[in-house]
C-alpha cells in the first residue's frame, strides 16, 4: 500500500482516537451518557406491557380461560426477551450526541476544517466509528450483566450466525441514522432550529423501529408499511433475529432494503453538504 | 492595478500567490421591521435586502509578502480573508489561490495554506494542545522529525514549552492564541491569513507573538496575510498595507508609501505647564498659517499635524504661541493615517484614493 493510499485509513484512526478521547474525559458525563443511556425506555416498555398482558389474561381468563395471552404474534414472554433485546440494541443506534454538528455550523467551529487537506467527512466517520467501539464494549457488558441477573428471562441469540447477522443490520441502520442526523445538522446552513428537527428524527426513528412497540406486533397495514424503512431493519428485526422469529432469508433481504436506503442517503448527504457550503458564512470569525 | 509612486515593498516571485479580480460579495438578509405589526408583518412577508460585504475588489499578492489588511468593522477585510482562503465563495468575480480558484482548492494546495483566527480555536478546546498537533500532524503528513523539530523550535520561541500538556480550555488566553500559531506553522505553510492574531492579548503576548512572526516571515519567505484592528502589529510586521473601507480598496502600498502620499506629517506633541491659558482662536489662526491643525487634545497636552517641511518653522513659533513644558516630534501614527484615508473617502481603485 502506497503511504498516500495509507494516510487516510491512518487518519481514520486518528480521529476515532482523537473523539475517544474527547468522549472518556468526564467521567461522570462518560457514565450518564454513554453507559445509561437508553435504559429507562425498555423499563417504561416493560411497566406497561406487563399492564397489558395482565389485564388481557385477566379477560381471557374470565372468558374461556388458561391459554397464554397472544397480542399482535407476542407473547408476555417475547416481550420480555424483546425488550431485553432493546436494551442492548439501542445502545449500537448511532445518536445524535455522538455527532454534534450543527452548533459547530452555526458557531463557525467548521472553519478550521475547510482548509485542511482532507475531508472532514472524514472526521464524522471517526465519530461514527468511535462510537460504535465504545457501544460494542458497553453493549456487550449491558448483556452480560442482565444474563446474569436474570438468565430466565434474558435474550439469548439462538446462534453465532443470527448474531453477527443482527449486528450486521443494526449497524447498517446506525450508519444510516449517522447519515440522517448529518442531513439534518447540515440544514444548520438555511436554519436554526435544528434541535428540534433532531429531537424530532430520534423519535421517529425509534417508533418506526420498534424502540416502542415491535413493529411487528403493529397493525398489519402499518407493519407492512414500516417494513420497508431502516428503522424497522436496525431494531425490531435485528431482535426477531436473535429470538429466532426471522431467519436468513429475512436478513438478505433487510440487508438489500438497508443498503439502498443507505447508497440514497449519502448521495443526499454529499448534495446538502455541498448546497450548504455554498451558503456558508463561517460566522464569529 | 495601478502602479504606485516610491519603493514597490513586493519581492520578484514566479506569479501571484494570491490573486482577487473584481471580487464582489454580496450577502442577503432581511430587515425586520420594528413593533408588534412589524413583528407580524415579517413572520408572514420578509423584506430582503442585499448587502455588499465587498464591491469589486482587485489584489495581488506575491510570494514572499506581508500584508497588512486594514479597515474599520465591516469594511470586509474579513470576507476578503475567507474568499482568498476558500472558505466561503466570491458572489462575482475571481479569487485564486497559488493559481488555483480558491473556492475549489485541492488537498494540494490546503497543505500550503495556514489560517488562525483570533476569535476562533483552530485546536480543539477539549485536548491538550500536543493531542492537537499530533492530530494536525497526521492531518497535514508532516515527518515525525519535522514535527518533532518544529515543535520544540516554536514553543521556545513563543515560551509555552510547560503548557504543552496542558488542557487547551485551562490555557490563558494568550497561551492559547501561541499554541493556535504553533498549529498553524507545524506544516512549515507557503501561505498564512493571520485574523486579529493578537485581539485581547496583553502587551508581552503582543510582542512575543509579532517577533515570531516576523522570524518566521524573513527566515521561511512566506506569505502572510494579517488582519488586526492593532496597528502595531501592521506596522511591525508587514510591509505592505492594502486598506478597505466598505467594501473596496481605498489604498495599496507600503508604509512609507502610504505615509507620504497621504500627508507626509508629522505629529507634534506639547505637553504645557499645568493651568496655562491657550487662546484657542489665536493658536488656530496661527497654525492654519502653517497648514497645520491640533489633532488631539489630552489634560495638559495637544498634538499638532503639520506637513514634515514646515515642521522646522513651526516648531519654535509654538514656543511663542504656548506655555510649552515638553515638545516632541513623532512620524504620524499609522491611526491617524488610516483616519485620514476615511476622511477623504474612496476616490478610484487600489493606490488611487490617496
Amino acid at each position: 500500500m502506497s503511504a498516500a493510499a495509507a494516510r487516510g485509513p491512518l487518519l481514520l484512526l486518528r480521529m476515532v482516537a482523537y473523539e475517544f478521547r474527547k468522549r472518556i474525559q468526564f467521567r461522570a458525563g462518560f457514565v450518564v451518557r454513554e453507559v445509561l443511556n437508553g435504559t429507562v425506555e425498555p423499563l417504561v416498555m416493560l411497566f406497561v406491557y406487563t399492564a397489558l398482558y395482565g389485564s388481557a389474561a385477566s379477560m381471557a381468563s374470565g372468558a374461556d380461560g388458561g391459554d397464554e395471552v397472544v397480542l399482535g404474534g407476542w407473547t408476555y414472554g417475547e416481550i420480555i426477551q424483546y425488550v431485553a433485546g432493546l436494551v442492548v440494541v439501542r445502545k449500537l443506534v448511532f445518536h445524535n450526541r455522538a455527532l454534534d454538528l450543527a452548533p459547530e455550523i452555526f458557531e463557525g467551529r467548521v472553519t478550521k476544517y475547510l482548509v485542511m487537506p482532507f475531508r472532514f467527512f472524514v472526521l464524522l466517520q471517526g465519530r461514527f466509528l468511535q462510537f460504535t467501539l465504545m457501544q460494542l464494549a458497553v453493549a456487550t457488558l449491558a448483556w452480560c450483566i442482565g444474563f446474569a441477573l436474570a438468565p430466565d428471562y434474558w435474550l439469548v441469540p439462538v446462534s453465532a450466525g443470527a448474531t453477527l447477522q443482527a449486528v450486521t443490520l443494526v449497524l447498517m441502520g446506525s450508519y444510516c441514522c449517522f447519515l440522517v442526523f448529518f442531513i439534518l445538522n447540515a440544514m444548520a446552513f438555511w436554519l436554526d432550529v435544528i434541535w428540534s428537527l433532531l429531537v424530532m428524527a430520534w423519535f421517529v426513528i425509534g417508533f418506526t423501529g420498534g424502540a416502542l412497540v415491535p413493529v411487528s406486533q403493529m397493525p398489519e397495514g402499518m407493519y407492512g408499511l414500516l417494513s420497508y424503512g431502516f428503522p424497522y431493519w436496525m431494531i425490531t428485526a435485528p431482535i426477531e433475529l436473535l429470538m429466532g422469529r426471522l431467519g436468513t432469508a429475512d436478513f438478505l433481504h433487510g440487508a438489500v432494503l438497508v443498503g439502498a436506503q443507505l447508497l440514497a442517503l449519502d448521495l443526499l448527504r454529499r448534495w446538502v453538504w455541498r448546497r450548504g457550503l455554498a451558503r456558508y458564512v463561517g460566522a464569529g470569525m | 492595478m495601478s502602479t504606485r509612486a516610491g519603493v514597490d515593498p513586493r519581492p520578484a516571485g514566479d506569479g501571484p500567490v494570491l490573486e482577487a479580480r473584481a471580487v464582489r460579495k454580496v450577502f442577503r438578509t432581511f430587515e425586520r421591521a420594528p413593533g408588534l405589526r412589524g413583528l407580524i408583518k415579517n413572520f408572514v412577508a420578509r423584506d430582503h435586502v442585499d448587502i455588499a460585504a465587498l464591491d469589486g475588489v482587485d489584489l495581488r499578492v506575491e510570494r514572499g509578502e506581508s500584508v497588512g489588511l486594514i479597515g474599520a468593522n465591516g469594511a470586509g477585510k474579513t470576507t476578503l480573508v475567507k474568499i482568498l482562503a476558500g472558505i466561503v465563495p466570491a458572489s462575482s468575480g475571481e479569487a485564486r489561490l497559488l493559481g488555483r480558484d480558491s473556492f475549489d482548492l485541492r488537498d494540494a494546495e490546503k497543505r500550503r495554506l495556514a489560517l488562525v483566527m483570533g476569535q476562533k480555536s483552530q485546536l480543539w478546546w477539549d485536548l491538550p494542545p500536543i493531542d492537537s498537533f499530533r492530530l494536525l500532524k497526521e492531518i497535514y503528513g508532516v515527518s515525525d522529525a519535522d514535527f518533532g523539530e518544529r515543535l520544540n523550535r516554536f514553543a521556545s520561541m513563543l515560551e509555552v514549552e510547560d503548557r504543552l500538556k496542558i488542557q487547551l480550555r485551562q490555557l490563558s488566553l494568550g497561551q492559547r492564541m501561541k499554541m493556535e500559531i504553533i498549529g498553524a506553522f507545524l506544516h512549515s505553510p507557503e501561505v498564512v491569513f493571520l485574523d486579529e492574531p493578537t485581539i485581547g492579548l496583553d502587551l508581552i503576548s503582543r510582542e512575543t507573538i509579532r517577533r515570531f512572526l516576523i522570524g518566521l516571515s524573513e527566515e521561511r519567505a512566506a506569505t502572510f496575510v494579517l488582519t488586526s484592528h492593532d496597528l502595531e502589529d501592521i506596522e511591525e510586521t508587514c510591509r505592505r498595507i492594502v486598506v478597505l473601507d466598505q467594501g473596496k480598496v481605498a489604498f495599496d502600498g507600503g508604509l512609507t508609501d502610504l505615509s507620504r502620499r497621504v500627508t507626509g506629517k508629522r505629529a507634534v506633541e506639547v505637553h504645557v505647564h499645568p493651568g496655562a491659558r491657550i487662546d484657542e482662536v489665536a493658536l488656530a489662526a496661527e497654525l492654519s498659517g502653517f497648514g497645520a491643525e491640533v489633532s488631539g487634545r489630552s489634560a495638559g497636552s495637544l498634538t499638532v499635524l503639520v506637513s514634515a517641511d514646515r515642521l522646522a518653522a513651526l516648531v519654535p513659533r509654538l514656543f511663542t504661541l504656548l506655555d510649552v513644558k515638553d515638545l516632541s516630534v513623532e512620524r504620524q501614527p499609522l491611526e491617524h493615517l488610516i483616519r485620514e484615508i476615511y476622511r477623504r473617502g474612496v476616490d478610484g481603485p487600489a493606490g488611487g484614493a490617496v
